[in-house]
């Protein structure tokens, strides 16, 4: 758990005819992290090609992706990876499947080009309707004919038998017409069409016979009735126009089961393409390569033998076999219990830690937490945290891993806001039980604590032994990595090595001498001689040592002198003014504790001004101090979030994690690509 | 210095979050290799172009989805009006003016294609956008005007009236809207750079300089529909060209008209400021000269890029962030609507690459 999953190589030479067999296996396994065979022995460049594939990964991936594209218009989410079984894999054929898709493309077209037009006959209606709103009524609209108005309004008979075809004519221009009366040969009709038109209406109408009538003003009707029947038309088109929306999506659904074949066939193909890109031929093998945990040895090894027969030849290699400049290439994969997968989301958002040093997630799970729960220390708003933890978590239905665990962290961190809340004695900003530790809130109003936190000092002082100890963890991770990796230069006068060690922790002794002596008395010359200025000396030797390790690279020269000695000063001021910064960097945790407190007083003491004639809280108080918390839940609790990361990230990760490692990504059909 | 960063820190930080929304080359790449329209639109779900993907499910009508579009882009700006102050917002408010500009000359172009060209206009005019922007326009009695000067005066009031009506007769006589759609350039840009004369003297030469860039692309974007359309005399051509570019004077704009080979205009400024452009000059035996001005073209929007791209990675506090949106912001959608509109027409893949 403290130390990422041991890893090994294999470098694995197969007969050419086994090659599909065996890709097939590593699929199915879905184990190995492929690197190319020519990374791991540069001589055999020249002696192995490349496979050439009939389709490419790319290729493949083009068409899955269109594929994708009808999922999401069909409103469902692409295809998973969970349903994938490599005996389902079949040989690709993509000029037929890309047939298949386009006649669905086709069929799609079709229905779209419907509801262009029917959209375009919208836009014809919409415009009448938009000009005819601005009349009172259809008289006011004929007098305004003329001059004010783009609509053309107008009343006329027409033979009934007339009528048919002049309404079909006039589709072709934006119109509505209202039948006024009926008489036995003749038909009055109301008709509006936009004035721009006028010349090829008044043709249409006198083609058709059409008489201009003028009617009063109770015949004419108002235009509401106008307006209804062009919302009638409106509402038809627009019902019209979801129902093409339902037919693609009804064709989408009807198709769904093949497409779902079809995807799931081109992702294995593609997963399939992927790994034998990283296969290397000779004239009559297979050679590739990769990385896989040492506990997945077995299986692997198995299996390759099972399908090649035993014809094939595997070499295992373990990473203490590299040297220790190549080890950044062994990929990392983390482990560690379950519950920990969002402080590992964390360190992985950092960066990924190189091979065989440690894994910062259980540490950072200890420090993120801590710190969180010192800066939002309280029951009821870290109730209210988790409890949204849980609701997020719940109804959360996106397939993102780093959301659900933004939702864990965010769980966790309600945890521990609890448990300080208890230790503190903070219930929604209230004392309602005692504290287990001491009381945050009294402390911040003035009283005397006691025990070691009597004051708000004290507090700032609990932050910076916390600092200390967090840096001082990190030193010691530090040491251990250094160890891990025989890297004794780095162990020795790494800024955070052994010397960089003493020094902070004479620093850290001489500071509290002095802080306690009322900032009057440093110790003692001979002491701080010995044990600062003793392990400066020794960091004098930094630079020379360091030119003479890679003396291939320079050649000595006087000026190379004082090139040692500045470089010393530096390391020194940054030694110093590094760890001076980094230790009180942690006073930033009891500065947002406070502040977390001293919001809540002030919406008490705002509550308490809203109170009521007998002094007690009102309505109005627990509207502000509901409002208050949900503030400070908000606000400070964002603000602790991301301080906790940042002192992880900036004091605690640079004194030891070297992230200079290589996620391990194996090529398997049950990992989400 | 504390200044600037009061008054750009909020809009810096905005523009810069929408900035980091734009979509990649190969984001662009992948829509023009799309098969269909609808394939092509998909691609936009999810991105700052959601409002296409849903209208154009919605509707089927790419016309109604760029619009939506359009009107969105407008009320960011009008949004970012309300969150500046002084004289940068009267630079806001002036870019935002493109929009009232574009919305006339849409409807300008509808009553040329009624009037003029006799074209039947009853779908187009749904895809007017009549949303205020900083004036009452009525569109529809522009559309629906008998005569451009009946249509000027349904504008009075508003500073687009006189470039209407002064130029009536002479959209008439020449059969062609330009020469109104180049005053209202022509007004734009002079009521940008009359705020950018409110500016602090940093600012001001930020601004003057990215406008300037962008008044050079204008300009050779006339020329060319001047050499390859209209067939003009250059004295007529020069007398559009818009005042204040920064990288074509007047007479090298001249030149370029002239010339057989235009580029060679631009040579001395890309080999001396921007070396990475120069395989852009090489010369074209066979092209045209037309082929040429639409080269320089090119070049000239590759250079606006990147005096946007330095601007993006100098001191932020300055206006360049909201030019620089303005300028992106505007390229992006071009880019995107050029896609759908060719996938529209059935364009294939070389084509619309070529275009963008």
């Amino acid at each position: 758990m403290m130390f990422p999953q041991s890893m090994k190589q294999l470098i694995a030479v197969v007969l050419e005819r086994d090659a599909d067999g065996v890709t097939r296996e590593l699929l199915d396994q879905g184990v190995l992290h492929f690197v190319s065979v020519t990374e791991v022995d540069h001589s055999l460049g020249e002696r192995v090609s490349g496979v050439t594939l009939r389709v490419t990964e790319a290729m493949i991936a083009e068409i899955r992706r269109r594929i994708e594209g009808f999922f999401n218009l069909a409103g469902g989410g692409t295809g998973t990876e969970q349903r994938l079984r490599v005996e389902d894999l079949k040989p690709l054929n993509l000029e037929e499947t890309n047939r298949s898709l386009d006649e669905m493309a086709g069929r799609l077209q079709t229905i779209r080009e419907r509801q262009q037009l029917i959209q375009q006959e919208i836009l014809k209606l919409e415009d009448i309707r938009r000009q005819l709103e601005m009349f009172g009524d259809l008289t006011a609209g004929m007098q305004a004919r003329s001059q004010f108005s783009f609509l053309s309004i107008q009343t006329g008979s027409v033979r009934r038998t007339a009528l048919p075809e002049l309404l079909e004519a006039l589709k072709g221009v934006p119109s509505v017409h209202m039948m006024l009366g009926e008489e036995e040969n003749q038909a009055t009709v109301l008709l509006i069409t936009m004035k721009r038109d006028d010349a090829l209406v008044n043709k249409l109408l006198d083609k058709h016979g059409w008489a201009e009538v003028v009617l009063s003003r109770e015949m004419l009707g108002g235009k509401e009735e106008v307006l209804k029947d062009l919302d009638g038309k409106l509402a038809t088109y627009h019902e019209e126009q979801e129902r093409l929306k339902t037919n693609i999506e009804e064709l989408l659904r009807e198709k769904r089961p093949q497409l779902e074949r079809m995807w799931a066939n081109l992702k294995m193909n593609e997963l399939y393409a992927r790994i034998q890109s990283f296969f290397s031929r000779t004239a009559r093998t297979m050679i590739f390569s990769g990385w896989l945990p040492a506990q997945k040895q077995g299986p692997l090894q198995q299996g390759i033998l099972r399908v090649t027969a035993g014809r094939c030849y595997l070499e295992w290699h373990d990473p203490r076999e590299i040297p220790s400049t190549e080890k950044k290439s062994v990929p990392v994969q983390l482990r560690g219990p379950k519950m920990l997968a969002p402080f590992q989301m964390l360190v992985k958002n950092f960066s990924i830690p190189e091979y065989g040093t440690v894994d910062p997630t259980p540490f950072v799970f200890v420090a993120y937490l801590v710190m969180f729960g010192l800066m939002f220390g309280d029951v009821g708003q870290g109730l209210v945290l988790a409890l949204a933890g849980v609701f997020g978590l719940l109804t959360y239905r996106g397939k993102s891993e780093n959301i659900r665990n933004i939702m864990k962290l965010v769980i966790w961190c309600g945890g521990a806001a609890v448990l300080a809340g208890v230790m503190f004695g903070a219930y929604f900003g209230m004392g309602l039980l005692p504290p287990l530790w001491f009381n945050y809130h009294a402390i911040i109003a003035g009283h005397r604590g006691s025990g070691f936190v009597k004051d708000v000092y004290s507090i700032l002082l609990l932050t910076i032994w916390f600092g200390i100890s967090v840096i001082g963890l990190g030193l010691a991770l530090n040491w251990l990595n250094c160890v891990r990796k025989r890297d004794w230069f780095r162990l020795v006068f790494d800024k955070g090595g052994l010397i960089g060690g003493w020094i902070y922790g004479v620093g850290v002794y001489s500071a509290f001498y002095f802080a306690q002596r009322a900032y009057k008395q440093l110790p003692p010359g001979n002491f701080l001689f010995f044990l600062i200025g003793l392990p400066v000396l020794f960091l004098g030797l930094k630079a020379p040592l360091e030119f003479f390790r890679h003396k291939g690279h320079k050649r000595f020269q006087p000026f190379t002198l004082i090139d040692w000695a500045m470089e010393w000063v530096v390391e020194i001021l940054e030694i110093f003014s590094g760890y001076l910064a980094n230790t009180l960097s942690f006073m930033r945790v009891a500065g947002l504790g406070i502040g977390h407190v001293s919001l809540m007083m002030a919406f008490f003491a705002i509550a308490g001004m809203m109170h009521g004639p007998g002094g007690g809280f009102t309505i109005w108080s627990y509207l502000i101090l509901l409002a208050g918390n949900l503030l400070v839940i908000a606000l400070e609790g964002m603000a602790a979030g991301i301080q906790s990361l940042r002192l992880n990230y900036y004091e605690f990760f640079s004194k030891y994690f070297s992230g200079s490692g290589k996620a391990y990504e194996p090529i398997s059909l049950r990992k989400r690509v | 210095l504390a200044g600037a960063v009061h008054k750009y820190a909020f809009i810096n930080a905005k523009l810069r979050a929408r900035l980091s929304k734009i979509l990649p080359e190969d984001f662009v790449t992948e829509m023009a290799r799309t098969h269909t329209l609808t394939e092509a639109v998909q691609l936009l779900r999810g991105t700052d172009f959601a409002v296409v993907e849903s209208v154009y499910n919605q509707t089927g009508d790419i016309k109604m989805a760029e619009m939506e579009l359009a009107r969105k882009e407008a009320r960011l700006y009008l949004e970012l009006e309300g969150l500046v102050k002084g004289e940068v917002q009267a630079i806001v408010f002036a870019l935002a003016e493109r929009f009232e500009i574009d919305n006339l000359k849409n409807a300008l172009r509808l009553w040329f294609d009624a009037r003029i060209r006799g074209r039947r206009i009853d779908t187009a005019v749904g895809y007017l956008i009549r949303d205020r922007i900083h004036r009452d326009l009525d569109l529809d009695a522009i559309v629906n005007a008998a005569s451009l000067e009946e249509a000027g005066s349904t504008l009075a009031g508003t500073p687009y009236a006189a470039p209407v009506a002064e130029r009536a007769a002479q959209v008439v006589q020449d059969q062609s809207l330009f020469s109104i759609e180049i005053a209202l350039d022509h007004l734009f840009y002079l009521q940008l750079l009359a705020a950018v004369g409110g500016l602090e003297a940093r600012d001001r030469a930020i601004a003057r300089r990215m406008i300037g860039a962008e008044i050079d692309l204008q300009n050779i974007n006339w020329l060319v529909r001047f050499k390859g359309f209209y067939k003009l005399s250059q004295e007529q051509a020069l007398a559009f060209a818009i005042p204040s570019g920064v990288n074509l004077s007047p007479a090298q704009v001249a030149e370029a008209y002239a010339s057989d080979n235009p580029s060679a205009v631009l040579a001395g400024l890309v080999r001396k400021k921007y070396s990475g452009l120069s395989a852009m000059l090489t010369p074209q035996e066979h092209a045209e000269s037309y082929s040429r001005l639409v080269m320089i073209e090119r070049i000239l929007e590759q250079i606006l890029l990147a005096e946007v791209r330095h601007l993006l990675a100098g001191y932020p506090f300055t206006i360049g962030i909201i030019l620089a949106y303005f300028v992106l912001k505007s390229a992006e959608i071009r880019r995107i609507m050029t896609i759908l509109n060719a996938k529209f027409y059935n364009w294939p893949e070389e084509r619309i690459m070529a275009a963008l």
